[in-house]
């Protein structure tokens, strides 16, 4: 039922495109990942192909968060908090970065208790963990760390940090919500930040909201970016 | 954790169906399956296929597509599935989507599957949801076994002892207890439910059902705040929206009712008992554009599906006919008839609707003869016709001097409903309309009486210890009031009253059941219907609720 007659604005082509897009992300990221999985390749071919991989899962994640903040904003994504098993979340954010980890030489760990229970909306909380690991692998020079812990009343922690050059100063001064300036220079948008900020504040209980919170230093020595849901 | 990413679970005793429309992905499927040791797999390209086989055999799992091409979806089969009783109560439905959609997460218990898998599909994905909701469902299926089988005190003592043992799974637990004691009546214990788990998380399950529990009670106003705040804050609770426009209906305001609809609609379009609430109420209304073209797309997603509903096309031809549109009422009418022609009863309820169309079109000849030959069929099935048909026909009768099927049809609805608050107002004016008021005012004066004398004749039997005679007298009572809720829920009651004093007895026990059954389609909200359920369970049984 469309909502006056046949209007049909560039929204609805957008997000129509955006589908479209996502679709042949996915086969294009299926068939990366077998290409590195069959390892048939010489090491610069490898490096390339990681590459492509990596850049192939990063718009993937792009245009599922413009969907999923368009939806946000429009009041109709289907929000769907409840109580998850953390270790699963943890697990499968790992599989979907672990060819990309192992072409890199970087060692994922991950530190989640087998029985942890949160309360969240599944598929946000992966979207931004996803975006955080790919972010931690692309800046990190051995070792990223996904740490997940869930106290008893289902409120949530999540921890993702790496050994590398951390984050620049202009990003950790900017810890309020609201979109970043975009900038040209380091084709940083600020999306993924903003998504983040988004979803954690989407995650309530009574007057509480979730918080992100980045900084420099951690276990690991580099960036450090904590998820916080009540 | 540790280390084993996506460890495999052992899926070689499971029976697997694949609802998928693209044959690579169906490959996809089927390779992640036998990876983890499945070997009974069936396939199925489209909704139809896939409802053949689960009529065929039952399946432990369905992996089923959201979007299966043409024809019907996922979601439509999986509510066909769920109407069709084709699932035994512990199969996993898995919904495969690009994306989540506002049915699978907000809208009633039989829309939603127990999971999702949001694409790319990976096996570590397929393999921990596989594995959480097969266990989950070890834990539901002797639950949702008992309440499919009518007991709802055993389902609530599963439930109990879930949540005593269980730690996982706490709130989906709750959620079902709710659940149960509200559809046994016993609002009082699923308010607690509700509240208690609104302290400790703003639940928008748990806030509909508190709404609920206000229009059982007539609190209208307090459910409609909280279902507005409910609504407001977010547009995909469909299960809300439909709530809201129903309490704002019975508020008297229909504008808001219709928005309310439009706005469902906007986000969950293929809905078609949606479109037949937005029909009804654009028809009250006057909007007969709105409401035309919301029935006709229900009648048309329905079709051959459990959904179809004959109430949905006379609805439309009513609608046709306040627009003076006959050729489309007429072509409705056929439709009705093709689309029914199994059942006798609608077919010759859409016979007899050209009663009147004929009548609308100055064809009373045609209109007469056609009355002359339908009424001795009327008269016999007056006690089982639907209300509205029966109002729609009384009239042109009385026009054509039919008066004795017309006080056939009318002695009827007062029968059936001889406590509505509107019903002989409106038999009254089309009596008086027909020049008749006098005859019109006897008529519910006489049907309303005799009405009440039969259910005090049962209740007094009752009351004087002549447990059988009472039985006896509601039964055949029943036969000529069969839609009156009230007569309905006392011959139950009086069944169970007589289990209870010497022992269970199965035919009266299936009697009392269909009994309650029907009673509560007819009034759904009258808390009796699961009380008399609860008890008869008691019944035969040595445990005490």
């Amino acid at each position: 039922m469309p909502e006056s007659g046949d209007r049909l604005d560039i929204t609805t082509f957008l997000l129509s495109a955006i589908h479209d897009m996502k679709n042949s992300l996915g086969v294009m990221v299926a068939f990366l990942e077998d290409a590195l999985a069959a390892g048939e390749q010489a090491a610069p071919a490898r490096a390339r192909t990681a590459q492509a991989l990596y850049e192939a899962q990063r718009v993937n994640e792009h245009l599922m968060q413009l969907l999923a903040l368009y939806k946000i904003d429009q009041r109709f994504y289907p929000f769907d908090a409840r109580e998850q098993v953390l270790a699963d979340l943890a697990r499968e954010a790992l599989a979907r970065v672990h060819t990309l980890a192992r072409s890199r030489g970087v060692t994922l760990r991950c530190d989640c208790a087998e029985g942890a229970m949160g309360w969240f909306d599944y598929e946000l909380v992966y979207g931004v963990t996803v975006q955080a690991l790919h972010n931690a692998l692309r800046y990190a020079r051995s070792q990223v760390l996904l740490h997940a812990h869930a106290d008893a009343d289902g409120s949530v922690e999540i921890r993702i940090e790496d050994d590398g050059p951390g984050f620049p100063d202009f990003l950790l001064e900017r810890d309020a919500p609201g979109p970043l300036a975009i900038r040209h220079d380091t084709g940083n948008t600020g999306l993924g930040l903003y998504f983040a900020r988004v979803v954690a504040h989407l995650h309530g209980s009574g007057t509480r909201r979730g918080t992100i919170h980045l900084s420099n230093g951690g276990t690991l020595g580099g960036g450090r970016l904590v998820l916080r849901l009540p | 954790m540790n280390g084993s990413i996506g460890a495999r679970p052992d899926l070689s005793a499971h029976a697997f169906l694949v609802v998928e429309d693209f044959e690579g992905m169906r490959a996809i499927l089927r390779d992640m399956l036998a990876r983890a040791g499945a070997t009974r797999i069936v396939f199925a390209a489209d909704a139809a296929a896939a409802l053949v086989q689960m009529e065929r055999q039952y399946f432990d799992v369905v992996l089923c597509d959201l979007h299966l091409g043409r024809g019907r979806n996922g979601q439509e089969l999986l509510e066909e599935a769920r109407q069709r009783r084709v699932l035994p109560p512990h199969t996993v439905w898995l919904m495969v989507s690009a994306e989540k959609t506002a049915e699978m997460v907000a809208g009633t218990v039989e829309a939603r599957p127990d999971d999702y898998l949001i694409k790319p599909l990976t096996e570590t994905l397929l393999y921990t949801r596989l594995a959480r909701q097969m266990e989950k469902k070890r834990l539901l299926a002797p639950i949702e076994q008992a309440m499919r089988a009518g007991e709802p005190l055993k389902a609530q003592r599963l439930i109990d002892a879930a949540l005593e043992s269980a730690s996982t799974h706490t709130w989906e637990l709750k959620r079902l207890r709710a659940d149960v004691a509200w559809h046994s009546g016993d609002d009082e214990r699923a308010r607690a439910i509700y509240e208690e788990v609104l302290a400790r998380r703003d639940v928008p399950w748990a806030q509909l059902g508190l709404a609920r529990i206000d229009v059982r009670h007539g609190d209208y106003a307090t459910a409609r705040a909280r279902l507005q705040q409910l609504t407001a804050g977010s547009r995909a609770y469909l299960e809300a929206h439909d709530c809201l426009a129903s309490v704002l209906e019975r508020l008297g305001d229909l504008a808001g009712a219709q928005e309310i609809l439009r706005q469902a609609l906007n986000i969950s379009p293929r809905a078609p008992h949606r479109l037949t609430h937005l029909g009804e109420v654009a028809f009250r209304r006057g909007d007969l554009d709105t409401a035309a073209n919301a029935l006709r797309r229900g009648i048309e997603l329905a079709r051959g599906t459990p959904a179809q509903d004959s109430q949905r096309y006379l609805t439309l031809v009513r609608v046709q006919l306040a627009g003076g549109d006959r050729e489309a009422a007429m072509a409705t009418l056929s439709q009705l008839a093709r689309d029914h022609k199994d059942q006798a009863d609608v077919r010759l309820v859409a016979r007899a609707m050209e009663i009147p169309l004929r009548m609308r079109s100055g064809e009373t000849t045609v209109a007469w003869a056609l009355a002359q030959e339908l009424a001795p069929r009327l008269r016999a099935g007056a006690a089982v016709l639907p209300t509205e048909v029966a109002f729609d026909l009384a009239g042109p009768l009385l026009e054509l001097g039919d008066t004795e099927t017309a006080a056939a049809l009318m002695s009827a609805v007062v029968g059936n409903h001889h406590e509505h608050p509107e019903y002989p107002e409106r038999i009254e004016a089309l009596y008086a309309r027909a020049g008749l008021a006098e005859e019109g005012r006897a008529l519910v004066a006489r049907a309303a009486r005799e009405a009440i004398e039969i259910m005090d004749r049962g209740v007094r039997l009752f009351h004087a210890g002549k447990l059988t005679e009472a039985v006896a007298t509601t039964r055949a009572s029943l036969a000529r009031m069969p839609d009156n809720a009230r007569l309905l829920l006392n011959h139950a009651f009086l069944l169970i009253a007589g289990m209870e004093r010497h022992g269970h007895d199965a035919a009266d026990a299936q009697e009392a059941r269909t009994c309650i059954e029907r009673a509560r389609r007819l009034k759904p909200e009258d808390r009796r219907a699961g009380e008399l359920l609860a008890r008869m369970e008691v019944i035969g049984h040595d445990f005490v609720a």
